[in-house]
């Protein structure tokens, strides 16, 4: 059964467990690949997650001279293979969410693979499995559906009426805040 | 048992050339599932696994969760015992050598035995904590009582869990932190959360709380800060610290007048309606406006969604019961669950958010002065002979009641103790009026510390002990629902550390009580002996065996045999504790904070937690991560009392009261109240804000009032801020 990452900005709650587990998947160095990002400090204590969103047509992979950025048939963008990277960062420069990360000491680069070592075998990735408040989710196709219908979303799920902020399509999902507009409440 | 809506069935990820042990965080009340990875060469923890199928967290862990391992083989662990021969540099790190345990044990055993021929057996007290074992927690209370012979014995939950326990006591007759499963979270239909920053505190119950509100449910938050959780409320009661009370009284008085009391319920199952009714009467939503700060609005729209949700939970925490008040606190907030009869079923009832991994156990056997095993009481003759006869001692030996944790300082500070045996707490950071604490500390005759790391507390030592990381032993917690789970050992102790029991059982024998403490040799052991101890009391562990814990995915007490599968739920048939089988209603009068604002001190100090550490920050404090999260403590200022004082984000001020003073960073955020301010606690030395909190204790819990005090900020001139850095 196919799943996907999903992202529901509005529950986040800035604890960064994400940041912490992604240096728990087998193929990571014990090195993160994800960012949590504090929205509006001096106001309120909104938090957002960020992590590849593994675009459907990635432009890191597009804007890579050596091939060195690998996309897997479920739709995983890994991290520049060790051989073929030479180091050029136009990954970095070319993504536009700044996802890559560059380790100036491997002249290498490295990102979020979706945990490919655990999702490959269908395990969930380390960040949505730990993700005290369900920020972060690892839902089946159907389930998506069944959000996107809640909160009549397009293709892109946001809480808003269809639009496409972005350019490209992705195989990671998010909900912008906003989440509980339209809930219907119970009394 | 108890499956819900985010039962996952997934075995987790199995590394080649690792085994995962499956076991429980060693931080707070939620004890959430995990796996340690453990490395079958070399046989040590090298990393964490969620852990899936555990019912309550589903495998979600906070980042103080997700790098507890690193605790294990950390670099700062203490392998061998140390001794300071030179008293004059306590309270310092300096001066301390290794030597081996027997050297040790001597030492330990010839100067408790010469203080206490000298002085009295009560010249030695023993200082503990709740972030430990039952079986560690149990024997703690008897070696203190027929080890030691001291009646003098308490424990950092006094700053943690007593006013939740105090209250409950008066209002059920029993104390058990919540009276249903948290996996009935998501189901209820509004969740009333008082003082409790559960996002930060409790991170891995926040998935059921936000499923309460994508349901269509309600969600009040309680709180001075509008903290994570408070963010997203439907409505947020943003009140001055320290007036619980009157808020409570206020919901009350308004869920009795909207008519959503439930007078059935009242005369059927309750005592002490009509008292509470007169009292709460004055409590208009107006008039509590005044006191809380609060705006009407509010409080009657919150009101009135508790009293029309069918099923809702009553939630706090430390926010409320950290208060000269607390105990007062607890029973108002449960009376709004009493007085509309939403408890004893699934779904409603009422919880306190336990703050340690270990705050529910370990307060139920006899850590606390006036208790034994299996919440007995010291001063009931009949629960003393039953806990006689397990220890083989006589009620003659038995020692009397003790005083409460802070008063123990005080009796150091008169010299009637002299002596300390120190485990698993570090009230050098955690204890209020800390340059009061920590004079008295150094002025101990003797002292000792068992810890895994040198704590700040340790640092006030003459000997300290190494004891092992909750990786390195087995035995049971108490999780914040009341379940007894199963902590297991991953790793043999790292060098020549010990478990806590194990020191207590070899220290007793260099005391002459071998007797006693010699048949105990393994952890199982004691969990036995544990178990028999507390039959028959209140909290009955003695059906709750590990096989059985491991078979049911824990054992809710009371669980009195071995048939019993245990209590999830409290208080179904509606029989309560106390001798007429009712619930207390109880009727609390208002009374401010020991210290309300005046014009020296206008602003309110309130302190907590944030999400990186853990209580003293002794141990998250080492682990990388949390510590570059959040590496030093801030005070949080709203903008417009920052404006009013011309301070600026990021530049440091005088923050001080009565007490003390503390340099802090400003942290400008609009989500406090203007006339209160924020520093988490977790800090040592001169960074320790409860150098600054008041020592003013709740007469019936004896908790400090860390929740408020009156304080003040000065700007600091550049020359000073230099010297502070």
């Amino acid at each position: 059964m196919k799943k996907l990452l999903y992202i529901e900005m509005d529950n986040c709650i800035g604890c960064r467990s994400c940041l912490a587990a992604c240096t728990q998947c087998g193929g990571h160095d014990e090195r993160n690949r994800n960012y949590v990002y504090d929205v509006n400090p001096l106001v309120d204590r909104q938090t957002i997650p960020l992590m590849c969103l593994h675009c459907v047509n990635p432009a890191c992979a597009r804007s890579c001279p050596a091939q060195a950025i690998q996309i897997t048939e479920e739709g995983a963008v890994l991290s520049a293979l060790v051989e073929k990277c030479i180091g050029c960062q136009n990954c970095t420069i070319a993504c536009p969410y700044g996802i890559p990360k560059f380790d100036e000491e491997q002249n290498l680069m490295y990102k979020c693979d979706l945990c490919y070592d655990r999702t490959k075998e269908g395990i969930p990735p380390m960040c949505a499995s730990v993700c005290p408040t369900n920020t972060l989710q690892w839902i089946t196709e159907e389930e998506l559906a069944e959000k996107q219908e809640r909160h009549r979303l397009g293709k892109w799920v946001s809480s808003h009426q269809p639009f496409e902020p972005l350019e490209g399509e992705t195989n990671v999902k998010i909900s912008l805040p906003g989440i509980l507009q339209g809930v219907q409440k119970l009394f | 048992m108890l499956k819900d809506k985010f039962q996952q069935n997934i075995a987790g990820k199995h590394h080649p050339k690792e085994k995962l042990v499956k076991t429980h965080c060693s931080y707070c009340g939620m004890q959430c599932g995990m796996n340690l990875r453990v490395d079958t060469d070399s046989n040590t923890i090298i990393g964490v696994e969620p852990r899936y199928d555990w019912p309550v967290t589903r495998g979600k862990m906070c980042p103080k969760g997700v790098t507890a391992y690193q605790q294990t083989n950390h670099q700062d662990r203490l392998l061998k015992p140390l001794i300071r021969d030179d008293a004059s540099k306590k309270g310092t790190k300096e001066g301390f050598r290794e030597a081996s345990w027997d050297e040790a044990y001597d030492l330990i055993a010839r100067r408790f035995k010469e203080l206490q021929a000298e002085y009295g057996k009560d010249t030695l007290s023993v200082f503990s904590g709740v972030s430990m074992t039952n079986e560690k927690c149990y024997l703690t209370g008897k070696f203190a009582r027929v080890g030691l012979q001291t009646r003098y014995i308490d424990y950092n939950g006094r700053f943690c869990m007593a006013s939740a326990a105090a209250g409950f006591l008066r209002s059920f007759g029993i104390d058990r932190g919540s009276t249903l499963p948290w996996t009935d979270i998501h189901q209820t239909d509004c969740l009333f959360i008082a003082g409790s920053n559960t996002a930060e505190c409790h991170p891995t119950s926040m998935f059921r709380v936000w499923e309460v509100q994508n349901r269509g449910g309600y969600l009040i938050v309680v709180d001075p800060r509008e903290t994570p959780i408070a963010r997203r409320a439907d409505v947020h009661l943003d009140l001055r610290p320290g007036t619980d009370l009157a808020l409570a009284n206020c919901m009350v008085n308004l869920l009795i007048q909207n008519g959503h009391a439930d007078h059935e319920y009242i005369a059927n199952y309750t005592s002490g309606f009509e008292e509470t009714q007169e009292i709460v009467k004055v409590f208009t939503p107006e008039y509590t406006s005044e006191i809380t700060g609060v705006a009407p609005e509010k409080l009657i729209r919150a009101a009135e969604i508790f009293g029309k949700a069918p099923n809702a939970i009553v939630m706090f925490a430390r926010g409320i019961e950290q208060q000269v008040k607390g105990a007062d606190n607890v029973s108002a907030y449960t009376n709004m669950c009493l007085v509309t009869g939403k408890i004893g079923r699934p779904k409603s009832g009422v919880a306190t958010l336990t703050g340690q991994g270990n705050g529910q156990g370990g307060r139920e056997h006899g850590q606390k002065s006036d208790l034994l095993p299996g919440y007995r009481k010291l001063t009931n003759p009949k629960h003393v002979q039953e806990v006689c006869e397990v220890w083989g001692i006589t009620p003659e030996e038995m020692p009397l009641p003790g005083v409460s944790a802070f008063e123990m300082f005080e009796l150091m500070e008169q010299k009637t103790i002299r002596g300390m045996y120190l485990l698993c707490s570090n009230p050098a950071v955690s204890a209020p009026h800390l340059n009061y604490v920590r004079s008295v500390l150094k002025d101990l005759d003797f002292m000792v510390c068992a810890d895994f790391f040198l704590s700040e507390s340790a640092e006030f030592a003459d000997v300290v002990l190494p004891s092992v990381t909750w990786s390195e032993d087995e035995g049971t917690v108490t999780n914040l629902e009341g379940r007894i789970i199963k902590i297991n050992k991953a790793q043999e102790p790292l060098g020549e550390s010990k478990p806590d029991w194990l020191i207590h059982v070899e220290l007793a024998e260099r005391l002459g009580r071998g007797d006693y403490f010699r048949h105990l040799q393994t952890a199982s052991q004691v969990a036995d002996e544990f178990r028999l101890a507390s039959k028959g009391g209140y909290a009955d562990y003695y059906g709750a065996t590990w096989d059985k814990i491991d078979r049911q995915d824990g054992v809710f007490w009371p669980c009195k045999d071995e048939a019993d599968t245990g209590t999830p739920y409290m208080f179904e048939d509606h029989k309560y504790f106390h001798p007429d089988g009712r619930a207390k209603i109880c009727a609390l009068p208002y009374r401010p904070s020991a210290e309300e604002p005046c014009e020296e001190y206008p602003l309110r100090l309130t302190t907590g937690r944030v999400v990186y550490h853990y209580l003293s920050g002794n141990q998250t404090r080492r682990i990388p991560f949390l510590r570059d999260m959040c590496p030093e403590p801030y005070v949080e200022v709203h903008p417009e009392t920052a404006q009013q004082y011309g301070i600026a984000h990021d530049e440091v001020v005088r923050l001080f009261t009565r007490r003390g003073e503390c340099f802090y960073k400003v942290k400008v955020i609009e989500a406090i109240r203007k006339d209160t301010v924020f520093v988490p606690y977790h800090y040592g030395y001169e960074q320790s804000v409860n150098l600054l909190t008041i020592a003013a204790l709740d007469p019936m819990s004896r908790m400090p009032e860390f929740k408020v005090c009156a304080a003040q900020i000065t700007k600091v001139p550049a020359a000073a801020k230099e010297a502070a850095r």
